[in-house]
């Protein structure tokens, strides 16, 4: 027991002085390029802030150091990528990081100290619903789907909001053993999001319930009648939507029409192949020439300048963020939380896959970011808000063992 | 809670799953398509990255100069351009398996082996000399399996043949049965890369892009596929002149020979006949029924097994894919494909392929194009090594037995394709004429090679719109078959 205490912080520690010269090698390597004074002064930024997020929130706030270097890994290499396609959207990527480190202590700390859901649960259902019909009434169509609102001049995606509170309503459902009732809230924000046309969104929350509601009843029912219904819906969306009709055509054969609809696919594959395993190095390559590689394509850029190995290796650290989820969630004491740290770890999981695999050509191509390094205020807000989440139950397991420790201890003088 | 915890450990394991998913297909589709994703003239990297290397030669197998570099000295540095052959016809001959620096014929060996030919092969200790020692970084150059003389012989052959004035337009593959190495591989009409230009889509390469019905040629896989089922290929078949087989709509519909009506309306038939004569005259009653005895699924196992419907991903050579139909397999086109029409396509590649397979006892060779990759530092880096694609006709005494019909078509009374036949070498070979809607004649075609290990030639001709194999294509053959025979031992 005493061991292992003393062996995680070292581990966490090697890893966060690693990131720190990555990162810190990086944005030097930058500077040198063209003198560039800001990428100096964020050589030495970017790397203060890992510091400060992953060693000193840990002091006074409830947190999980694990989970905290590994995320900051990960935003930070979109910082750093967002730097070197365009240095204003690097620098404020950084500024968005500082707003989501905020938003996700916010959620640590009421998942930490939030003890009656009920209410918050069931105001969840209409805040839900109500975000998802806003881009109806006042949406921006972008890429064939109409799912981006600018309220008072900011603009946001509501879908990504809705995660979390969608998160918590199907929680508190399911530990309720509301399944019939979870089922109807997923299908209505499903049914919004498909008049929105934004099915890779729709993908997403299904998978998540999907795995949510298994988790909670251990149904093979469930899967089978979810696998059912969403290839029922894939259908649905694909005979309804002529843009989901062209990308599962350009999907299947990108080569046919490489100027046009295919030309996003193409340029990616080229661009990966282009970087082969080991990628053309930082600021060699030209990943100018892919289209939307700032989000749904940075990860394609990440292979071609840093080759497919650390691709693999960027993989493997989603997979570590996901398994520490699930680590938590199986931690934890009741059903409610485990439910939440899972549907975290599940949405984070699903958006990875479907997006890379997007990228990689191996489904169809959909419209998601990549969580945590694509450019985005809304979107990296989301998905460091669902680390926040498992942090939050994260910390819930921590003080109930100590809870249970000192007990113990308690009980152990009273026997004296 | 305890089965809650291990559901979740199901939930892990199944987005492992998709993780481990991901990584298997990326690692899948870059080893086998990275190399064909760089080398596309849509890599706008390449392009850039091309700037500062001087691209290797590009010598045929003779060691004549196809394709070398002139670098000129400029006020900010140097520039590379491109120099081809002195002579048009030899320009013209080879440039659909060069390319162009321009990149309008597209796969050519100087886009498809940008890779060699710009140095992205070399080493990081070699790239390293070359900027430490300020050298000029210049790519590997390379030795095509093509024989130039070869190439620009079957250029003037083929042109002479427009009797209207029109280009011809077609595709001639000729290569090396036992090894794969090809020596000819062009397309028609075709372009001086020098001027550019001309009617009937120059650009486009024929050779390995087109992809043409293969009408009777397919015939040696029909047959291939009878001769590999012990329960049909001892029969023997009647000929009435005309099968009777339904279509998609439910109607009766006749499939004749060609010129099996005669002038007075009558049908001519070939009567009681067996698979070798029907092979030799083409007799496309006796095969048509055959595929039908077959049934489509064994037709198909065996024309898969000859590489139809295979996605083709050799090293040297970008090919397209070969298909079988498979939507609407009524009787009548069941019995269509046996005689190679109906949906049936081919390149003139594949259609040599075919003909190599059978005259190597069965088995295919990869088709290759590179002799030899040398090194700016005069290192070979990389030669030939015949290799085998696929197994073909499983069974070898089959293959002998096909050689044999194949050897009947060219040599024995009657045979379709006798004009291909050559004094002192035992040629085999195929005729076929595929019927294309919207065209006045039909597509002229002729696969075969000399059955001789000593000669190991195989070739395809397709002709489009010139008239039967047997009098178009087939003295094509005859003209390629002595050439190389009283030419070029040198060249295989």
């Amino acid at each position: 027991m005493k061991k292992k205490k003393q062996r995680k912080p070292s581990a966490s520690r090697r890893l966060l002085g690693l990131t720190m010269l990555f990162y810190g090698l990086a944005f030097l390597l930058l500077y040198l390029y063209d003198y560039d004074l800001r990428a100096l002064a964020l050589a030495g930024a970017v790397p203060a802030l890992i510091f400060v997020s992953v060693r000193g929130l840990p002091r006074v706030f409830p947190s999980d150091r694990l989970l905290l270097s590994l995320s900051s890994f990960l935003v930070a290499l979109g910082v750093l990528v967002l730097y070197r396609l365009n240095p204003e959207r690097g620098i404020s990527q950084l500024i968005n990081y500082m707003v989501a480190i905020a938003a996700m202590l916010a959620c640590t700390l009421a998942v930490r100290f939030i003890r009656r859901w009920r209410l918050l649960a069931w105001l969840a259902v209409p805040v839900s619903l109500g975000l998802l019909a806003l881009p109806l009434v006042y949406g921006t169509e972008i890429y064939g789907a109409k799912n981006w609102v600018t309220l008072f001049g900011f603009g946001f995606q509501p879908s990504e909001l809705v995660k979390l509170s969608l998160l918590v309503s199907l929680s508190w459902l399911l530990s309720r053993r509301k399944v019939i009732l979870a089922a109807l809230v997923t299908l209505a924000c499903l049914g919004l999001l498909m008049l929105q046309k934004d099915l890779g969104t729709a993908l997403l929350y299904f998978g998540m319930a999907l795995l949510m509601m298994y988790a909670s009843t251990g149904s093979p029912l469930v899967l089978m009648a979810g696998a059912g219904g969403g290839a029922a819906g894939a259908y649905v969306g694909y005979r309804m939507f002529a843009h989901v009709k062209r990308r599962v055509a350009v999907w299947l054969n990108p080569w046919a029409d490489r100027q046009g609809a295919g030309y996003q696919i193409v340029q990616g594959l080229i661009a990966i192949a282009n970087g082969g395993p080991w990628g053309t190095g930082l600021r060699l390559g030209n990943p100018g020439v892919i289209p939307a590689s700032f989000n749904d394509y940075i990860f394609t850029v990440i292979c071609h300048e840093f080759g497919a190995l650390f691709g693999v290796a960027v993989l493997g650290i989603y997979l570590a963020v996901i398994l520490r989820g699930l680590a938590i969630a199986r931690q934890a004491d009741q059903t409610f939380h485990a439910l939440m740290s899972l549907g975290c770890a599940a949405m984070i999981g699903l958006q990875t896959f479907v997006i890379v695999g997007g990228n990689i050509k191996l489904i169809p191509l959909t419209g998601v970011t990549l969580p945590l390094i694509s450019y985005g205020g809304t979107s990296l807000v989301s998905s460091m808000c669902l680390v926040g989440v498992m942090q939050g139950v994260s910390a819930v397991n921590r003080a109930r063992m100590q809870q249970a420790r000192e007990s113990a201890l308690y009980e152990g003088e009273d026997a004296l | 809670m305890k089965q809650l915890r291990h559901r979740i450990r199901s939930v892990g394991l199944l987005l492992c799953a998709l993780f481990l998913l991901l990584g298997a297909y990326g690692a899948y589709s870059l080893t086998n398509y990275g190399s064909r994703w760089f080398s596309t003239s849509a890599n706008s990297w390449l392009r850039g990255a091309k700037q500062d290397v001087i691209p290797g030669d590009v010598y045929d197998v003779n060691g004549v100069l196809l394709a070398g570099s002139a670098v000129t000295e400029t006020e900010d540095g140097w520039t590379a351009t491109r120099r081809y052959h002195d002579s048009a016809d030899v320009r013209r001959a080879v440039v659909h398996v060069l390319g162009d620096a321009a990149g309008r014929v597209s796969n050519g060996v100087e886009t498809f082996m940008a890779q060699a030919l710009y140095g992205f092969d070399q080493g990081m200790a070699e790239r390293m000399n070359d900027y430490l020692s300020g050298a000029r970084r210049k790519g590997d150059s390379l030795t095509l399996t093509i024989d130039s003389g070869l190439c620009a012989y079957i250029l003037n052959k083929v042109e002479a043949l427009s009797a209207s004035g029109a280009p011809p337009r077609g595709a001639v593959v000729v290569m090396n049965w036992k090894t794969g190495a090809v020596l000819a591989e062009m397309s028609f009409p075709t372009f001086d890369p020098l001027a550019g230009g001309g009617e009937g889509e120059p650009y486009f390469n024929r050779a390995v892009q087109g992809r043409y019905a293969p009408g009777s040629t397919f015939k040696t896989v029909t047959a291939a596929a009878v001769l590999s089922d012990p329960a049909l290929s001892g029969r023997s078949y009647t000929c009435t002149g005309a099968l009777s087989a339904q279509d998609q709509e439910g109607t009766v519909r006749e499939i004749h020979d060609a010129g099996s009506v005669s002038a007075q309306g009558t049908l001519v038939s070939h009567g009681q006949i067996d698979l070798r004569r029907a092979f030799l005259v083409s007799c496309n009653n006796t095969f048509a029924s055959a595929a039908l005895q077959l049934t489509d699924a064994k037709l198909r196992r065996q024309a898969m097994a000859f590489g139809f419907e295979e996605n083709f991903l050799f090293r040297d050579i970008v090919v397209e894919n070969s298909s079988y139909p498979d939507t609407d397999r009524t009787e009548w086109a069941v019995a269509m494909t046996g005689i190679g029409q109906s949906g049936l396509l081919a390149t003139p590649m594949h259609l040599c392929l075919i003909a190599a397979a059978v005259a190597n006892d069965g088995v295919m060779m990869e088709p290759a194009l590179v002799r030899q990759a040398i090194a700016s530092d005069g290192r070979l880096r990389r030669e030939l090594v015949p290799q085998a694609a696929r197994r073909a006709i499983a069974d070898a005494d089959v293959a002998a037995l096909l050689k044999e019909y194949m050897a009947d078509v060219v040599n024995a009374e009657g045979g379709t394709g006798h004009q291909a036949a050559v004094a002192g070498a035992r040629v085999c070979g195929k005729t076929g004429s595929a019927e294309v809607d919207g065209q006045e004649n039909t597509n002229a075609l002729f696969i075969g090679f000399i059955d001789d290990p000593d000669t190991p030639v195989a070739l395809s001709v397709v002709l489009e719109d010139m008239g039967s194999g047997g009098s178009c294509a087939a003295p094509l053959a005859h003209d390629i078959f002595e050439y190389i025979l009283q030419n070029g031992r040198e060249m295989l």
